[in-house]
């Protein structure tokens, strides 16, 4: 099979799948955006978080080790893209949640599932929540200018995490009939969220090239880089170390320009932004995953 | 043997419930999206990624095929001469008696009490079933038989795909199963909701005329599925598949179709209600027969 059939097998899903969703947005098949948001939301996320950690057998202590290497790397965006934002005197409230929060749902969580299997995916999923919760609270204090920490307890997510987290530590076993369940019903999330994605990409309205091309290159960059450094300072193993690269190398996420488009923060730049980084991901995606899995 | 049966069960009562719930809780549900995602994209997925991983032969995979065609065929002439007898419209009634619900039903059903192999039967049914609805049973409601329709449907080019890499000898290249594996995850739990769904929204009429279709749609098919399974010589998971195939109640689809072509719609709509759930009471102990 060799390289090029292995990195294939982890990208090609990806693509693959957004691409039925700009075809699907191409045909103007019937798609509706907040149906499939709201079940993925409400009733598919928080059974593949359930379904996942009942699968994969993950100590305390690794889920903490990865839970830390989250925030350090969501601290160290938030730190480093405020820098450079007004250093280049742009707007924080505009550009930095776009920097913060990438797409470590509809991207990373399949891209760590197809390179590394369950425990990849059971990391991934850490990595992601921290995403979602700093979103709804840190991403929207900054875009809106006030934190709300209502929407984190609207979040059915953050109960999965709960249980989970509670299964992993008390060493409790799911009974079989709430595995295939959740497992039936988390298994619509990962292709839901990325036909949405090719869909969402089809009906960007982008503005400012110059500047969004430059800002979503410095995501990937600076994604790819912290990654790397905190995955280093903590000495992870090559899991851990692979899902934190991977998951900070992702491109901005859609839900920052829906956060943009609802305060009104240049949706079209951060709409341009998305779909840049985004693109540029596709090319970028192999060269890393070829870094993180073969080059050592 | 309880929590065994509990672990089959469960995902179906609750993604149904859930749909159910959705409709409740007011949210908005497009039938039509989801139909579209799980009928041209989950389906075939599925079909080809559990065929291609496959732990059944072709040969027994085909045989489940022709067994099941003639559960169709005896499902067709019994119900005829069944509603014949007490006088009721054969082309409002018979296609309900002989096209129930394999798919999202009999798929999950089959896939947690048989595991793939399981999986890899119902498919096998399904085809048959989902072909035989959009051709025969569309017929009968129409007037007309509509056989082109066959070249239509999704799951034949999963089915066709399926067949070039049996056929060859070849599996699948890693990127495509794992592709085709992801999308397939979407079918079954789409097709539960949407059950739900359809079960909150329909408007039922003829309650008692419904029940007794749906006592006869649940007992005719098991009686069918039983005698087919020992004249074939059927056991363990092929038996297992195709008892609770046959027994399964009036598929959602012959609504659709009955509203489609204006055949009393919520008489029709009353059967797969009412069969539905008599069958939440009939699926535990036909899982105690199966598995017992």
């Amino acid at each position: 099979m060799g390289v090029i059939g292995d990195l294939l097998a982890v990208v090609a899903p990806v693509f693959i799948c957004v691409g039925i969703g700009l075809l699907w947005g191409y045909l103007r098949k019937p798609f509706d955006n907040e149906i499939i948001t709201s079940l993925v939301y409400n009733v598919g996320a928080p059974c593949l978080i359930i379904a996942t950690f009942a699968k994969v057998k993950i100590s305390s202590a690794a889920l903490g080790e990865l839970a830390l290497a989250g925030v350090l790397c969501y601290a160290a965006f938030a730190l480093i893209g405020g820098l450079v934002l007004r250093a280049s005197r742009l707007a924080i409230a505009d550009f930095l949640p776009s920097l913060m929060f990438p797409l470590t749902g509809s991207m990373g969580l399949p891209v760590c599932l197809f390179a590394l299997g369950d425990p990849g995916l059971a990391l991934a999923l850490v990595y992601f929540m921290l995403g979602t919760l700093g979103t709804f609270t840190v991403g929207a204090a900054i875009a809106a200018g006030r934190m709300s920490f209502k929407e984190i307890l609207r979040t059915p997510a953050v109960y999965a995490v709960i249980v989970a987290v509670y299964m992993i530590v008390a060493e409790v076993h799911a009974p079989q009939w709430i595995v295939n369940t959740t497992s039936l019903l988390g298994g619509t999330v990962i292709p839901m969220q990325l036909i949405a994605l090719g869909r969402s990409l089809m009906q960007l309205r982008v503005a400012g090239v110059g500047r969004s091309t430059a800002l979503g290159l410095f995501r990937l960059v600076l994604g790819a880089g912290v990654g790397w450094g905190v995955s280093v300072a903590l000495g992870l193993g090559a899991t851990a170390r692979a899902v934190v690269i991977i998951q900070s190398a992702m491109p901005v996420a859609v839900s920052s320009y829906l956060f943009a488009q609802l305060y009104n923060r240049k949706p079209a730049e951060v709409a341009g932004m998305v779909l840049i980084s985004t693109v540029v991901s596709f090319v970028t995606l192999p060269l890393l995953l070829y870094f993180v899995l073969h080059a050592g | 043997m309880l929590t065994d049966i509990a672990a089959i069960i469960a995902p179906i009562f609750v993604c149904a419930g859930i749909g159910m719930g959705w409709v409740r809780l007011g949210k908005p549900f497009n039938t039509e999206m989801v139909t579209e995602i799980s009928f041209n994209l989950g389906i075939p997925c599925i079909t080809f990624s559990t065929l291609t991983r496959l732990t059944v032969s072709p040969a027994a995979f085909g045989e489940m095929a022709v067994i099941y065609i003639i559960a169709t065929v005896l499902f067709l002439v019994t119900g005829a001469i069944v509603l014949k007898l007490v006088g009721l419209p054969l082309t409002t009634f018979l296609p309900g008696q002989a096209f129930c619900n394999n798919g999202n039903m009999g798929l999950p059903l089959s896939l947690f009490a048989f595991g793939d192999t399981g999986l890899a039967y119902a498919i096998s049914t399904f085809v048959i079933s989902s072909i035989g609805s959009f051709t025969v049973g569309m017929g009968i409601y129409s007037g007309r038989p509509s056989w082109g329709l066959v070249w239509r449907n999704p799951i034949i080019y999963g089915v066709v795909a399926t067949l070039a890499f049996m056929l060859t000898g070849t599996k699948p290249p890693q990127w495509l199963a794992n592709t085709t594996q992801m999308l397939g995850g979407v079918a079954i739990p789409m097709m539960l909701i949407s059950l739900g769904v359809a079960m909150a929204r329909l408007k039922v009429a003829g309650f008692g005329r419904a029940f007794g279709l749906s006592v006869m749609r649940i007992g005719m098919g098991f009686g069918v599925g039983l005698a087919l399974a020992e004249v074939a010589g059927l056991h363990g998971a092929a038996r297992g598949v195709l008892l609770m195939q046959s027994a399964m109640p009036v598929a959602v689809n012959n609504y659709l179709l009955a509203a489609r072509f204006d055949r009393s719609p919520s008489e029709v709509a009353g059967t797969v209600v009412v069969s539905t759930a008599l069958s939440f009471v009939t699926l535990p102990l036909l899982l105690y027969f199966v598995l017992g």
